[in-house]
């Protein structure tokens, strides 16, 4: 009986690779559209794509902590549309980037508050509760903007997105440090340690000692103020807010963070993963525009990518 | 030294002599009861430094409690502890953890996709010099340490979940000393170990037990129980019956005092000495969840048991030949025919699954009792796929009225019904169906006294008009009573059978727990 627990199981019939999925999504993309676009392996287009996919990984590393805790946060793209109206009209009333950035982060914060408050305190399904705040987000976002553009903003803002130090682009940079923040949050902190175990076994945390529910919160509040930091990025993009602007970008960064190998089950994850999911998005994404292929048809191909890695993902811990 | 209460026969030996000085933990008078269940009552005994301490008990026996009252999850409602002679307090995890007392429970508190290193240490990290950072480097080498000591082979850095049970246990373990834990408290940790892995436990056991830790260990193996055992303490009904020396006690004076509850109830039954045709005929029967080589047979007029402890596969055979869990080889035979779909062939063909868990796998319970009394009955209610609510309604009143089921009408939510009313709805479901063999996996759980002597009155009933029952229980009086053979089961086989005239919970006992 438990003999047959310590011999390998029997062998598997299709022999895996052990390379995750998303590298083979990856690396699949990347060589098909090198083939069928002539513009796509160009200095200018990747580093393109790596400019592009800087604001879905602020969102989608938080995504992947709060994933972790087998939680969901749908409010995120909501959010960080509210945000960057928020930012857009507090620049255009006070003249001052600091506190309008401020704002952003404290708007983010207060969603992430909310949502952590509802699904830790309360023990509503944190897919319930951040269904619910995204409505609200996506509510609140018109009602600030009256439904119109928020206009106006002074030309020095584009800086942030458009700017560069010794020729690398401000949005790379930002990227390159936030994910090595999460790297360092996730492995070299109790913080990370405890994330793992608020979705792997709660029980654990409570039996040594440590009060988790706060830790929940916490880890929502992070999405929040993330939220708010990518709003940043989107204003000073966009030169502008829109009441529409981030809508549905939970969606990437889910997908994203399911590319990568982050389970919604027992605290299994990885933020590596999670940068390379965000890159196969969007290579997939500026693959598809070079090819003139429109954004309906773009999100369609995100969905079936994301069930093609999970697939390979799901028979290679089987075999 | 407590004495054991005057009703009890005194079947032990006198109590041995304790060593001098004062024991590491000393529990005196503790009782914990439950709305309906005294859980533990005046239960009394200390633990020496450097002992192996074997608790002794039937299913629910009162065990698990004394474990959660020992690490602090249940507060006694009664009752005193001794540490090292002083009178402390266990409220709360903290408090036994501050006394040594670690306890490894039979599910594990290890968090899958950590390391071994991070599991060993959750909740006690290393900072390092950096503030808010963690010290990794002396995480492993601390984990290294622990794992020295334990004689655990793996890294430190290997997850968990690509741990074996064995190896998993020895983490907890590893995690319990690393608290320097002195007292450690183990729910059957053989269980699931092969002799290989269960010989190395034991080294480690003794290993610990020369550095003074005392170990209390729940065991349903007697040969283990005399082999490492220093002292035996017997529960029963929450009581303790009996403290023995393995080297002055016998197997059978173990059984003796585990068995015997007094239960107040009358198992109405009338035993018929000529039952009718094979209904179910098992032959080899092994499954996926683990059940090997199962025959059996069921007439019908016959209520037929299947014991064993907790564990022993015993649900599982029911699952198996519900067709709910894969069958890998064997053969099930109903009414002379060959069974192999799942649990809506069965259901046809003519098997009611009466399960454990009422609640969540035998009723539903936001709806009304006319739908749970429907349910089961569809395809033979309405053949023509077409719901008639009268025919229903019809149907719910005739088995609401035929087996009493105290319900103001078939529209009450069946939630809001007590538990023996509860478990009626469901043996009602499969009446609907016409169901003619019917399995009950722990028919009383849950349900009180008078409600039980009526749901086995409703299952002689059964019997008397033709049907076959199999019953699993984990009350060993109840098949005593109410079967007219019973199957004993150990590690996922049937061990035996008793014929009505050697039913008796001893024997059931013994030959549930007899080693390999």
């Amino acid at each position: 009986m438990s003999d047959q627990a310590l011999s390998p199981s029997a062998p598997a019939r299709v022999k895996m690779p052990s390379v995750p999925g998303v590298v083979m999504a990856l690396a699949l993309l990347f060589i098909l559209f090198a083939a069928l676009s002539p513009g796509f392996l160009t200095t200018g287009n990747l580093s393109n794509i790596l400019v592009q996919s800087v604001i879905l990984l602020l969102l989608a590393l938080p995504m992947t902590l709060i994933i972790m805790t087998e939680g969901l946060d749908l409010s995120m793209g909501a959010v960080l549309t509210l945000a960057s109206l928020v930012l857009a009209l507090t620049i255009l009333s006070t003249g001052s980037l600091l506190l309008a950035f401020a704002a952003a982060v404290g708007v983010g914060l207060a969603f992430g508050l909310l949502n952590g408050w509802l699904v830790s305190m309360l023990s509503i399904p944190p897919f319930v509760a951040t269904l619910g705040t995204m409505g609200a987000a996506q509510g609140l976002a018109l009602l600030v903007s009256d439904g119109q553009s928020v206009v106006g903003i002074p030309r020095y803002v584009r800086q942030i997105y458009s700017g560069d130090v010794i020729g690398i682009p401000n949005p790379i940079l930002i990227g390159i440090g936030f994910y090595a923040l999460f790297h360092v949050l996730l492995y070299h902190t109790r913080f990370g340690t405890y994330i793992c175990a608020l979705g792997g076994n709660r029980d654990a945390l409570t039996l040594a000692g440590v009060k988790w529910k706060r830790l929940l919160i916490s880890v929502y509040m992070l999405g929040g103020a993330m939220a708010g930091v990518a709003a940043l990025l989107m204003t000073a993009r966009m030169n502008a807010g829109h009441p529409t602007a981030a809508i549905g970008m939970e969606f990437d960064a889910i997908a994203a963070v399911a590319l990568g190998g982050t389970s919604f089950e027992k605290g299994n994850g990885w933020v590596l993963g999670t940068l390379l999911g965000v890159l196969t998005v969007g290579v997939l994404r500026n693959g598809l525009n070079l090819m003139a292929v429109p954004s309906s048809v773009q999100v369609t191909c995100i969905g079936v990518l994301v069930i093609f890695a999970l697939l390979l993902d799901g028979m290679r811990s089987k075999s | 030294m407590r004495a054991v209460p005057d009703t009890m026969p005194r079947t032990v030996q006198p109590i041995p002599a304790d060593p001098p000085g004062f024991p590491l933990l000393e529990l005196r008078g503790i009782s914990k009861s439950f709305p309906g269940v005294k859980a533990l009552d005046d239960v009394s005994f200390p633990i020496w430094p450097g002992e192996v301490h074997m608790l002794l008990g039937e299913n629910g026996a009162g065990k698990s409690s004394l474990m959660k009252v020992l690490c602090g999850a249940y507060q006694a409602d009664e009752g005193e502890f001794f540490h090292n002679g002083e009178k402390v307090e266990i409220n709360s995890p903290a408090d036994a953890r501050r006394f040594g007392i670690a306890v490894i429970f039979q599910e594990f508190s290890l968090v899958p996709y950590l390391d071994v290193a991070q599991n060993i240490f959750l909740g006690r990290e290393f900072s390092s010099k950096i503030p808010g950072l963690l010290d990794r480097g002396r995480l492993y080498r601390e984990a290294q340490a622990v794992l020295d000591l334990i004689g655990l082979d793996v890294s430190p850095y290997t997850k968990v979940h690509t741990l074996g049970v064995a190896q998993q246990q020895m983490v907890e373990i590893g995690k319990a000393l690393s608290q320097n834990a002195r007292i450690l408290v183990m729910d059957e940790p053989t269980a699931s170990l092969s002799d290989r892995e269960t010989e190395r436990l034991f080294e480690v056991m003794r290993q610990l037990q020369a550095k003074g830790v005392a170990i209390i260990y729940i065991s349903h193996r007697m040969a283990e129980v005399f082999s490492m055992g220093d002292r035996i303490t017997v529960l029963r009904d929450g009581k303790m019956v009996g403290r023995a020396m393995p080297d002055t006690s016998t197997p059978d004076e173990l059984v003796r005092m585990m068995v015997g509850r007094n239960i107040d109830m009358t198992y109405p039954r009338h035993f018929t000495t000529d039952p009718g045709e094979v209904v179910l005929e098992v032959k080899g029967l092994s499954a996926k969840n683990g059940i090997e080589d199962i025959n059996l047979t069921i007439r019908a007029g016959e209520i037929v048991g299947l014991c064993g402890l907790v564990g022993s596969g015993r649900t599982e055979v029911a699952r198996a030949i519900f067709g709910a869990d894969e069958v890998t080889a064997g053969e099930i035979r109903l009414f002379g025919k060959q069974q192999n779909g799942g649990p809506d062939a069965a259901s046809r063909a003519g098997v009611g699954l009466i399960p454990e868990s009422r609640k969540t796998e035998g009723l539903a319970l936001i709806r009304t009792v006319g739908d749970n009394l429907a349910v089961a009955g569809l395809p033979k209610l309405f053949p023509n796929n077409l719901f008639s609510p009268r025919t229903a309604r019809r149907t719910a009143e005739e088995i609401i009225k035929r087996l009493r089921i105290a319900t103001p009408s078939p529209n009450q939510n069946v939630g809001v019904l007590s538990g023996g009313n509860q478990q009626k709805v469901v043996i009602g479901k499969w009446l609907a169906a016409g169901t003619r063999l019917f399995i009950f996996d722990e028919p009383t759980r849950g349900i009180d006294v008078g409600a039980k002597s009526e749901i086995f009155a409703l299952i002689d009933q059964l019997v008397s008009e033709g049907a076959a029952v199999l019953m699993i229980s984990s009350e060993q009086a109840e098949i005593v009573h109410v079967c007219d053979r019973a199957y004993v089961m150990r590690s996922k086989r049937i061990v035996g059978e008793l014929s009505r005239s050697d039913l008796s919970e001893e024997n059931i006992v013994r030959m549930g727990m007899h080693d390999e």
